[in-house]
């Protein structure tokens, strides 16, 4: 890759692909962050799943810019930018972050400052999906 | 006000997250009046088809053509791709 490795995709993330694209030789620091639906107590009650959508083109660009600013901003070689979309379960990873650089403390820097980056400005959204019991289910179908 | 829909002097309305739930659908096209149409204008009659965008529009950025626009002015063109963006919640 050039450097850079953005993508808004459907499928699950995949942990040793990430890592392959940051591992070339001159990396001696590597930070991977991942992003995961919680379980968490929204205003409806447990929620189940987040739904996840983006305006792809937009996004992809966006993630783009936002990595290859990373690289310029604080050195690090390799930067991997990868979000899902679709309906996520609790538990599942919605978000990978990673920056390969030559010493820890760039990529470190690198992830945080991407994974802020990218919630405040990449056209992204979630939407929280409630568990409901199939009898309330029936309920609201009747009513 | 008519909804016209048509492709020869259309446009295309994409509509994310809380905007789509208030107009019901991701996307519509509107055929633009032959004296043209402006930026503050598209957004007004928008509203008063859908209400429910009206609270919603003031905290979303609107894109045009993929390109976010600084101010809502200026005129609307056939074949513009407008998007309203919520705020957004990715991550």
């Amino acid at each position: 890759m050039n450097g850079v490795s953005v993508r808004i995709q459907k499928g699950a993330l995949s942990i040793p692909r990430a890592y392959r694209e940051l591992a070339s030789e001159g990396q001696g620091g590597i930070v991977l962050f991942l992003g995961r639906v919680r379980a968490d107590r929204g205003r409806d009650g447990p929620v189940e799943a987040l739904e996840y959508e983006a305006h792809r083109g937009p996004a992809e660009a966006k993630l783009e810019e936002l990595a290859k600013a990373a690289r310029r901003r604080f050195g690090v070689r390799e930067v991997v930018l990868w979000h899902r979309v679709g309906v996520l379960a609790v538990g599942e990873a919605s978000v990978l972050v990673g920056a390969g650089a030559p010493h820890r403390s760039e990529a470190f820097a690198a992830v945080s400052w991407l994974i802020t980056r990218l919630k405040e400005r990449a056209p992204i959204w979630k939407a929280e999906i409630y568990h409901r019991p199939i009898r309330a289910r029936a309920r609201r179908r009747t009513s | 006000m008519g909804w016209p829909e048509g492709m020869a002097t259309s446009l295309t309305i994409l509509f994310f997250s809380t905007a789509r739930g208030a107009v019901g659908r991701p996307e519509i096209r509107y055929r633009l009046p032959e004296d043209g149409l402006s930026v503050p204008e598209l957004l007004e009659r928008l509203c008063r088809r859908y209400p429910r965008l009206r609270p919603i529009l003031p905290s979303s950025r609107l894109v045009r053509n993929g390109t976010p626009l600084r101010r809502r002015a200026g005129r609307v063109a056939a074949g513009d791709e407008f998007a309203i963006h919520p705020p957004y919640s990715g991550g």
